[in-house]
């Protein structure tokens, strides 16, 4: 092992974590964190352009009223494999197990995660059951949607529902020790002197995310599993016809799958949190309201799963409450945008390729935020739940914030994970061109949501007025879809003949850029971290909340002595 | 290396601590069988009451003295108190069944067809 | 690769993974993470509680009927069983911690034991259930005095919750036994007490879950 290691250094003066093995078997069964988390930016990447193959042949089939070239079955399969495959295979394990694994330990200046190797085994039941999700698709594929509700799932398909739910369980274990790895790194790794309140807002998110993902999942994993039961050992739990309740499915779905909406955007704003900050230069204004706004978020998501069921003959009391705690989670939400947009406020705005994609993230969380208390709302809901206007709210917060989010963190951590620079030109072209072709797919939806079509709909002959706002969706599409492709070559560019990149090419603050090198060595830094300053600390005259930094330094040191006890 | 680690409050539980919670658990067991089975003087609601108090008291013990909850750190006590208040958070889902019976809502019932179409200036 | 410090590990020696820095934050982590994942399992079987509990209170009398149909006799041996299977395994973690490994093994054997000889009771329950036609699938045959749906429904929790902690059974075992032999064969992994309570704290895990199960499917009052 040890000669090996000394022939590496030589050959390769600057030995980082990349280039200290090159056998296939040092990837395949690394323990290195950062190793995990570049495995995982190849497969959600693969499963990316798996979902939006489907998303084309969905959007391609409506430019016409009559249908064009699907199936009405084939056209279900197609949109319920676009949901699932973008749902639990690209945007669950994205921004926190490609881009969160990579850079938490190195932000609170750890050398791994606390468990290098459950993280591993986490990537291979994602793969096993990325694998499974494949096969389903192989074998007929599925067609109940990405929320399988009872009695469709469990009754009437014979579609490959019972493999596409075991590959959705598997992957939520996968999820489930992602989060598990978080929290315990989170409490028991950080670096002397990285209190709670030095921690980057980033870590501050995927906490709060991978809480969530805790909490959550199981109740997802069971719910699926009876389904599962029912369609292989008959063991009936869903059914009618015994006296069960259909409708207690669509519950116990959507206690997880509605925090399942915060553990995509979450990371995401976290994300979010640092491009602002990095490339206005500025301390994240407020930075306490943000790191407890998360944490708030995922509280509060907790309790408002019932909005999606306003009539799912759920109770009208029932309603009332879940309606008035969603229009509750537009605080937080709305805390974070404040801030961010005070971050920016007299600082010295770049514009490079991330913080582009960071703005145009702003605009259209907005604009997702926004419309969903359209939906939040008891009796507008009962009119749009159901049409594409909902279709066109969740496309804005998954695709315009968690996606886009996600290819910003990608842009700003690439020179860090893979050590070249990429063209800023194409970068900051593609971050325009999904912004344009991004709002010309969904906005028309929003207007044909209003309209009424209904989402899920294969034929729309008996309204063709809809039809000139779906060629113009699909038109979008089109061009959102050149969007996605151009990071695909320029970033394949840089890491054939890109620019060696600096320690840090933003002049970002953080340990990530200030303490480890590009790309980083394979415990991640060369002598151990001690953090004196809090986080974003710029140079800056006005550093807004100064005289609240001694009372929270107070309140670290009581926390620290609690958990010690 | 043992005896560095029991100095940093790491706490052997004594055996006779173990054997009484044992004893404990097993009578609660008995005791519980009696109630439900063999004596059959319990009706439905107090019987519930009875068999899920006494399930809930032998779970407490197991989770403070096996599991070791009374002796370890704040932190493992947050998980263990977390975990169970969002258990019952999950039994949130409960409160949909038991209000549906108090539909309708009292003026929210639908007008009587008689009062359609409505006529402007009537509802004022 | 140094990545573990497993490779220079001298016997009697603790040993310390390359991510951490001492073994007190090793073994703080391993407890936070065992806590995390428990909590995850209460979660994981807390949906089938939650189905439980619906059912239960709409077709109370039809349940009851079943329940007695149940053989609490057999039941009630089981949980006995598991108490006991909890307290050795404790006793096994108080062993581990003072460096009796020749008792703490013996007393992991016992909870092997007692795991054992609660999965056999449960596949002679099972097993008069099934030539009873009360397997709850599509032949369900039903019982003359209950009301056939619902009875249906309960033999589909009954399989559905005791199956699945069936499953967690085994799965302790496997581990249980795992444990043993890494144990005797002093692997450089297992140099402390903190696999043994990982180990601990899942069974005792198991045993709660069963300390709900056997009032809520065998002693369900009238």
């Amino acid at each position: 092992m040890s000669a090996t290691a000394t022939t590496t250094a030589r050959a390769h003066p600057e030995k980082n974590y990349l280039n200290a093995d090159h056998t296939i078997a040092s990837w395949l069964l690394t323990t290195d964190h950062k190793r995990i988390a570049v495995l995982y930016l190849i497969s959600v990447t693969f499963f990316f352009f798996i979902g939006s193959i489907a998303a084309g042949l969905v959007r391609l089939e409506l430019t016409s009223s009559q249908g064009l070239l699907l199936t009405s079955e084939a056209y279900n399969k197609m949109f319920s494999a676009h949901g699932v495959v973008m749902i639990f295979f690209f945007l669950l394990p994205s921004i926190p197990a490609a881009i969160g694994n990579f850079v938490i330990p190195i932000q609170i200046g750890a050398r791994d995660l606390a468990f290098p190797r459950l993280n591993l085994l986490s990537w291979y039941l994602y793969i096993i059951a990325g694998g499974l999700i494949l096969f389903a698709l192989a074998g007929g594929g599925f067609d109940a949607g990405w929320t399988f509700y009872t009695p469709l799932s469990s009754l009437y398909s014979d579609t490959q529902i019972t493999i596409a739910l075991v590959a959705i369980f598997i992957a939520g274990f996968s999820s489930i020790f992602t989060g598990l790895n978080f929290i315990v790194t989170v409490h028991k790794m950080r670096a002397p002197g990285m209190t709670w309140f030095r921690m980057p807002l980033m870590v501050w998110a995927n906490y709060a995310t991978s809480l969530l993902m805790m909490l959550g999942t199981p109740v997802v994993a069971i719910t699926l599993f009876l389904v599962v039961l029912e369609r292989t050992l008959g063991i009936g739990i869903f059914s009618a016809e015994i006296g069960g309740d259909p409708v207690l499915f669509q519950h116990m779905f959507w206690f997880y799958s509605h925090p399942a909406v915060y553990i995509m955007v979450l990371p995401g704003m976290g994300v979010i949190s640092e491009l602002i900050s990095a490339f206005s230069k500025r301390p994240v204004f407020g930075y306490h309201f943000v790191a407890f706004s998360s944490l708030a978020i995922a509280g509060l998501g907790f309790l408002v799963w019932g909005h999606h069921m306003f009539i799912s003959s759920q109770s009208v009391y029932l309603g009332v409450i879940f309606s008035l705690i969603t229009f509750l989670v537009a605080v937080p939400s709305a805390i974070k945008v404040f801030n961010w947009a005070f971050t920016m406020y007299k600082g010295y705005v770049e514009f490079k390729t991330p913080m582009v994609y960071a703005i145009a993230f702003l605009g259209l969380f907005l604009i997702g935020g926004l419309t969903g208390l359209f939906l939040a709302a008891l009796d507008t809901d009962v009119h749009l739940t159901g049409t594409y206007f909902i279709v066109a709210h969740f496309h804005y917060v998954m695709v315009g914030s968690s996606t886009i989010a996600f290819l910003g963190a990608v842009h700003f951590w690439w020179p860090k994970m893979f050590g070249k620079m990429y063209n800023e030109f194409w970068g900051t072209l593609s971050a325009i061109v999904i912004f344009a072709g991004f709002n010309f797919t969904f906005f028309p939806q929003f207007i044909l949501g209003y309209l009424g079509m209904p989402r899920r709909y294969h034929y729309y002959f008996f309204e063709p007025a809809w039809e000139v706002y779906n060629v113009m969706s699909t038109m979008g599409a089109s061009i959102l879809a050149i969007g996605f492709l151009m990071p695909a070559f320029y970033l394949t560019a840089s890491l054939l003949n890109g620019k060696k990149a600096p320690q840090n090419p933003w002049g970002a603050k953080g340990l990530e850029w200030e303490k480890a090198a590009s790309p980083p060595v394979t415990f991640n830094f060369s002598e151990p971290v001690v953090v004196t300053e809090p986080a974003y600390n710029y140079p800056s005259a006005d550093r807004p909340g100064g005289a609240m930094v001694h009372q929270l330094d107070q309140l670290d040191e009581d926390i620290e002595k609690l958990e010690g006890d | 290396m043992a005896k560095q680690f029991e100095e940093h409050g790491h706490h052997v539980i004594p055996t006779r601590t173990l054997a009484i919670n044992l004893a404990w658990l097993m009578a609660l067991m008995v005791l519980t069988i009696v109630a439900a089975r063999v004596t059959h003087f319990l009706p439905t609601m107090p019987g519930n009451v009875v068999a899920m108090s006494i399930a809930i008291v032998k779970a407490f013990l197991v989770v403070a003295i096996f599991m070791g909850v009374k002796y370890t750190t704040n932190l493992a006590k947050l998980f263990a108190i977390g975990g169970f208040v969002w258990f019952l958070l999950l039994f949130g889902i409960l409160i949909d069944y038991f209000s549906r019976p108090w539909e309708p809502v009292k003026g929210w019932e639908p007008l009587p067809s008689t009062s359609l179409p409505r006529t402007p200036g009537v509802d004022e | 690769m140094a990545e573990h410090a497993a490779h220079h590990h001298e016997p009697g020696e603790d040993v310390v993974f390359g991510q951490y820095e001492t073994i007190e934050q090793q073994r703080e982590s391993y407890i936070v993470g065992m806590w995390t994942f428990l909590v995850t399992e209460v979660m994981f079987f807390g949906g089938l509680f939650l189905v439980y509990t619906l059912y239960r209170w709409k077709y109370a009398e039809v349940w009851h009927g079943m329940s007695l149909h149940l053989n609490f006799w057999l039941g009630g041996i089981n949980t006995a069983v598991l108490l006991l299977s909890s307290f050795s395994v404790a006793w096994a973690v108080q062993r581990a911690q003072v460096g009796d490994t020749k008792n703490q093994i013996r007393l992991l054997w016992f909870t092997v034991a007692c795991a054992c000889t609660f999965l056999v009771i449960k596949f002679i329950e099972y097993r008069e259930k099934i030539v009873h036609g009360l397997y709850p699938d599509w032949a369900y045959q039903g019982l003359p005095d209950v009301e056939f749906g619902p009875s249906r429904l309960f033999m589909s929790l009954y399989f559905a919750m005791t199956g699945l902690h069936g499953v967690h059974v085994l799965v302790g075992i496997i581990v249980i036994t795992t444990l043993i032999f890494m144990t005797k064969a002093k692997a450089p992994s297992i140099s402390d007490y903190i696999p043994t309570e990982m180990v601990a704290l899942y069974w005792h895990f198991v045993d709660l879950v069963w300390i709900f199960l056997y009032p809520l499917f065998y002693l369900i009052p009238a």
